[in-house]
């Protein structure tokens, strides 16, 4: 595959499906509809080729494309990857097949603009991935938050511009200081090459380059907001739940299954490597900040009266640990903190799914109305048992094994806030497992009862969205070998320039 | 034998797959491929323990060294590796016996037993995922795999205690027993984490030989080996329903009763013994964490014989005497005498999983009726069961020569001889108090009068052959296996099978090998006698030969007879209330605890998205309020530029730029 720029295709394709799309008549639904799938399947497909192409040994990134863009400040447009950033990729176009996939169904006004808005956030969330030019990576940063700006404001639930707007201007106060940041960190660079811009966006130069201590802080804070935003860490997370509520179901799969990672790559990404002194020095109140959501995302969740909202409380929670994994600087926590990335979007984009599956028949997210659906539609309360039992960490499937390695390396640099922290398998047992027999056990409730016939188990539609998550999260519990694989250099090259070893309490032996 | 090994996991785990998939379509046929599977593992079980067990190769190491393998390297996460390896050693053939036979007569049972439940299909599906997570339980090399299987096992129980999902007791039964059982499991979590990061291995063998190379080293602090036991010890205590976290176990007889007696008496609950006499190199090196087994273990053993002497539920009678027997079990490998406490852990498998078949045989009789009040004189109409179930009832009471006899007695010998003598004297007592709730129960339920409802009563009829069958056998195994595996006391079979294996835990506990001697005669003498007085008491007060003990038949004068004695009452009350511990649990955990949870709620809603809301408000009204100075006037804004000039002059030179 030398030679063909297989990153830029797999940005790209959405783009030119929605190009395409523009061109369609607006009447035409189905055509519109078949079309993004097969732009977003085109995408899912390019992103395997890379997979397949990937070498997992090799040290650095690969595929990387870069020519110049705006050569006065040393723009390029530079794209690469490594097993990181590979494994977030598959992850996106996987879960934006789904989605549009998922939104046959319920979308029915203005489908155009819809799936349009949906290719282009693909872009986006790609491009993020892929960008090895921070000037790039602000770009497509931004690009995300037009389209789910309009997939929330327009085909969301009755409170949905104030969702929509607390959602945009959020995320606009973290990603503008990050802006700052990033011009910030290019006019160190130029001043210290003697005003040459060369490189001052490459992210293969900064990482290499020890800016000094002021600048550091305060850079890798304004880093910190726009990525602590989007995770979101306690107390930035307020905007989650309300743009969860909002969001059509597939808005929500997307924003669970990938957004939030976006938040938890940039620090692996960017905080660690720039700037690794202010990542220790602050690293103590990011662990306390994680801890905090990890407990205090379980217990809202626990006593949320609405689905939704316990599915995306429980987002705060399982983030947690990938922030607390991320800041222990320990191998085995920084790989776990990716699996669980990787688990949690399947998991959570299933999860905010079987709501879907669910509203689309009662209009409705209120558990206490619900009960008894075992009976009536087995197949989807087995598929809602299963997704429940995956997300409270059931060892063999994919929750359990990031989890796990989060916690195992946090044990070793810091016992106590290991302990804090896995005593919330109980509350996410509790919450989950209370959420599963609301819904499914008991007696069919009288409010689902007078569905009548409009009570039908999962369409083959809905089964083809959940059942490629199914296989999926069985198969990374099974073997997760298959994304660690992908993480060992990646992680090892962060950690070395990082620094390992935070010691909080000094119980390292 | 790697072939064997793994068979023996394919095959329910392969009963699952094809049930989960086609045996709805299958109907009353649909127990063909599950049961057929487990009989099958069974025969593979078998040749596989009695290949360990009679030193056939590839088992000819020293000292019980079993032979291990590895299928794939399960978790590669750079210097921490986890492969998904298995370990069969004599203390694993053991269990094996235990889980296959157990488990594959209740499948047989079950064909009659779940016939007309309309989730047949379902229930079998379960218990073969159930079967497998088991046997991956026994067979796992590592503490991770066994975390797996532990929580695989408890999710089967999740599902077949919820099985009647309908029933909101049994979905409540279900998510407290998963959610306590995460109580344990947080603490086995933490264990498995100290391990690694002290010796930085999880496999059994080398975790084992690394820690004592450590401890040689003096590399480690004592208090770190009994932390390491402790938090181990907590997931037991969770998985076994110990005190303080044995509040599960009784509301779990809400699932089936086929269920019951194979995950909630012979196999599962089973796993925390095992985990502790696995890990027994470990616990060795801790003598005060085996004190803390030995006491949680015996604690448990009289607080659940006290309630079990005022419940009136055939099923959580039996269930209360689970968690004595176990606390016995874990007093057993407190004490330093694993090998007994594993025996125990193989006789009582056999004899109350035949117990909770034959109450499960009884609730049939009756059409699904669990009180015993409602029973009694059911002897003569359902006289197999009667009668497998007086072995049972003797064999737990520890009447010589059934199974429970000899397994408890080395347990209690070894408390007296290793200088337990509280573990010891609780013990003895609690001897008693087993023989008398067990012949209460028979009592109860075969004897006397019939207080069955009229409409059932003309119906009663004995179980089909396939439940009779298990019930037989395990009858058959209850009577001989005690003698077989455990005559001559303190040198039977099986300590010729597992002595080896726990040679160097005795040798560091210091505990020596003792011939049975004068002492030991004395102690068996005594606890049969107390089992005997027991038993005789309960037959007079329970009334057994129809009539001839009337006095005090009627229950009216059972209360009086309580309140005639002073404190009586006050025991009487607390055994019905089980000691008020679900009561607490519910008031700590479920009021206050959602108290702070919907506290929680309102600082989120209010305070966290509060203050955003309130950035926004003020953001608006500052808006507006500044409106007012963009008036468009040059001179306005060449005025505010000359003020500001003015300003940062006068702090340049105040010196706030230095």
């Amino acid at each position: 595959m030398n030679g063909v720029p297989i990153l830029s295709l797999v940005t790209f394709v959405p783009l030119l499906g929605a190009v395409l799309i523009a061109f369609i008549p607006r009447g035409h639904v189905r055509l519109i509809r078949y079309g993004a799938l097969a732009a977003s399947l085109a995408a899912f497909a390019l992103s395997l080729a890379a997979l397949a192409d990937f070498d997992p040994g090799a040290s650095g990134f690969q595929f990387v494309e870069q020519w110049d863009w705006i050569p006065a400040f040393g723009i390029r447009y530079k794209l690469g990857i490594d097993g990181i950033s590979l494994a977030l990729v598959v992850l996106t176009t996987l879960l934006t097949w789904i989605s549009i996939l998922a939104s046959f169904g319920p979308i029915r006004e203005r489908v155009k603009e819809y799936m349009i808005s949906f290719l282009v956030l693909e872009v986006g969330m790609i491009g993020v991935f892929v960008a090895l030019d921070l000037f790039l990576f602000y770009v497509f940063w931004e690009i995300v938050l037009v389209p789910m700006y309009l997939i929330i404001g327009i085909w969301g639930g009755a409170n949905r511009i104030y969702a929509t707007i607390k959602f945009v201007l959020y995320t606009l106060v973290g990603s503008l200081l990050m802006l700052v940041a990033i011009l910030a960190t290019a006019f160190a660079w130029q001043a210290g090459h003697g005003g040459d811009w060369t490189g001052a966006f490459d992210y293969e130069q900064l990482r290499g380059y020890a800016f000094d201590g002021t600048l550091q802080t305060l850079a890798f804070g304004a880093f910190f907001l726009a990525f602590a935003i989007k995770v979101p860490m306690f107390p930035f997370h307020t905007w989650l739940p309300d743009a969860h509520v909002e969001a059509p179901t597939a808005g929500s799969v997307i924003l669970a299954g990938v957004l939030l990672k976006l938040g938890g790559y940039g620090f692996i990404r960017y905080s660690l490597p720039l700037f690794p002194d202010a990542a220790h020095a602050w690293a103590p109140a990011i662990i306390v900040l994680s801890v905090i959501a990890i407990v205090y995302g379980a217990i809202v969740a626990l006593v949320q009266p609405d689905f939704k909202k316990l599915v995306a409380y429980s987002s705060v929670s399982h983030m947690g640990f990938v922030t607390l994994g991320i800041f222990v600087f320990q191998p085995q926590a920084l790989e776990g903190a990716i699996v669980q990335m990787v688990g949690h979007g399947l998991i959570t984009g299933a999860l905010f799914l079987c709501v879907g599956v669910l509203y689309e028949r009662t209009h409705d997210r209120e558990l206490a109305k619900m009960g008894g659906l075992a009976e009536p539609v087995p197949l989807y309360a087995a598929t809602l048992g299963f997704f429940a039992l995956a997300s409270l960490g059931l060892p063999g499937l994919a929750g359990f094994v990031g989890e796990f390695l989060v916690l195992l390396g946090t044990w070793a640099v810091n016992p106590p806030v290991a302990a804090i922290s896995a005593g919330v398998v109980i509350l996410s047992a509790t919450y989950l497992l209370w959420m599963f027999q609301r819904v499914a056990f008991g007696e069919l409730s009288d409010f689902l009862r007078g569905l009548g016939q409009h009570l039908t188990d999962m369409s083959p539609v809905e089964l083809l969205t959940l059942s490629p998550l199914v296989a999926l999260t069985v198969v990374f519990g099974l073997f997760p070998a298959l994304i660690l694989e992908l993480l060992h250099g990646p992680v090892a090259t962060i950690l070395a320039r990082t620094g390992g070893g935070l010691d909080l309490l000094g119980l390292v032996r | 034998m790697e072939t064997l090994v793994t068979l023996l996991l394919a095959l329910p785990i392969a009963g699952f797959g094809a049930t989960a998939l086609v045996g709805r379509r299958l109907g009353r046929q649909a127990f063909w491929l599950p049961v057929g599977a487990i009989v099958t593992a069974w025969a593979v079980g078998m040749v596989v323990a009695f290949s360990a067990l009679t030193g056939q190769p590839p088992f000819t190491g020293e000292h019980g060294q079993g032979f291990g393998f590895s299928l794939y390297r399960w978790i590669p996460a750079g210097d921490f590796t986890v492969d998904l390896g298995l370990y069969v050693d004599n203390l694993t053939a053991a269990l094996l016996i235990v889980v296959c036979t157990v488990g594959m007569l209740v499948h047989v049972y079950s064909i009659g037993y779940m016939e007309h439940d309309p989730g047949y299909w379902r229930f079998f599906a379960y218990l073969n995922l159930f079967m497998f997570s088991m046997l991956l339980l026994v067979l796992a090399d590592n503490f991770l795999v066994l975390f797996v299987a532990w929580e695989l096992v408890g999710l089967c129980s999740y599902l077949l205690i919820g099985f009647w999902y309908k029933r909101r007791s049994a979905a409540l039964a279900a998510k407290k027993a998963f959610i306590v059982n995460r109580v344990g499991d947080l603490g086995f979590s933490l264990g498995i984490f100290a391990v690694w990061t002290t010796v930085g291995t999880l496999n059994f063998q080398d975790a084992f030989r690394g820690l004592d190379q450590k401890i040689a080293a003096g590399a480690l602090e004592p208090w770190m080996v009994t932390g390491i036991a402790l938090l181990i010890f907590t997931g037991a205590v969770g998985k076994s329903a110990q005190f303080p976290l044995h509040v599960w176990l009784p509301d779990a007889m809400e699932g089936p009763t086929p269920v019951s007696a194979l995950i909630h008496a012979a196999t599962m609950v089973n796993a925390g013994v095992y985990m502790v006499a696995r890990a027994n190199p470990i616990f060795a090196q801790a003598p005060e964490a085996m004190v803390v087994v030995a006491g949680v273990g015996i604690f448990t053993a009289i607080l659940a014989a006290s309630i079990a002497f005022t419940q009136n539920d055939i099923k959580r009678v039996l269930a209360y005497s689970t968690l004595s027997q176990l606390g016995y079990m874990f007093a057993g490998l407190g004490v330093g005498a694993f090998t007994a406490a594993i025996f125990h852990l193989v006789t009582h498998g056999f004899f109350k999983g035949l117990l909770f078949l034959g109450s499960g045989s009884v609730i049939h009789a009756v059409h699904e009726e669990q009180d015993m009040r409602k029973m009694g004189g059911l002897a003569r109409r359902i006289p197999w069961t009667y009668a497998t179930m007086l072995v049972g009832s003797l064999a737990m009471a520890g009447i010589p020569p059934l199974a429970g006899f000899f397994s408890k007695d080395e347990i209690l010998g070894s408390a007296f001889r290793n200088g337990f003598l509280v573990v010891w004297a609780v013990g003895f007592v609690v001897a008693g108090m087993s023989a008398f709730y067990m012949f209460r129960m028979m009592g109860l339920t075969f004897w006397g009068e019939s207080r069955v409802d009229p409409h059932v009563a003309a119906k009663i009829h004995e179980s089909p052959w396939s439940m009779r069958v298990p019930l037989v056998l395990l009858a058959a195994a209850t009577v001989v296996i005690g003698a077989l595996l455990g005559w001559p006391l303190e040198g039977g079979t099986i300590h010729a099978w597992l002595d080896p294996l726990f040679e160097p835990a005795r040798e560091l506990l210091g505990l020596e090998h003792e011939a049975f001697g004068g002492l030991d005669v004395a102690l068996v003498l005594a606890s049969v006698a107390m089992a005997t007085l027991g038993l005789a008491g309960a037959v007079r007060l329970f009334g057994a030969g129809a009539g001839r003990f009337r006095w005090p038949a009627r229950l009216a004068d059972r209360d009086a007879l309580v309140a005639s004695v002073p404190g009586a009452r006050f025991l009487y009350r607390a055994s019905v209330n089980k000691w008020w511990f679900d009561d607490l649990y519910h008031l700590l955990f479920v009021v206050i605890g959602g108290r702070a949870g919907a506290a929680l709620r309102w600082f989120d809603e209010r305070i966290v998205d509060g203050s955003v809301n309130g950035i926004a408000t003020v953001t608006v009204a500052a808006g507006r309020g500044l409106r007012v100075i963009q008036t468009g006037r040059v001179q306005n804004y060449a005025m505010g530029i000359a003020l500001g000039l003015v300003a940062l002059t006068l702090a340049y030179l105040a010196g706030l730029f230095r």
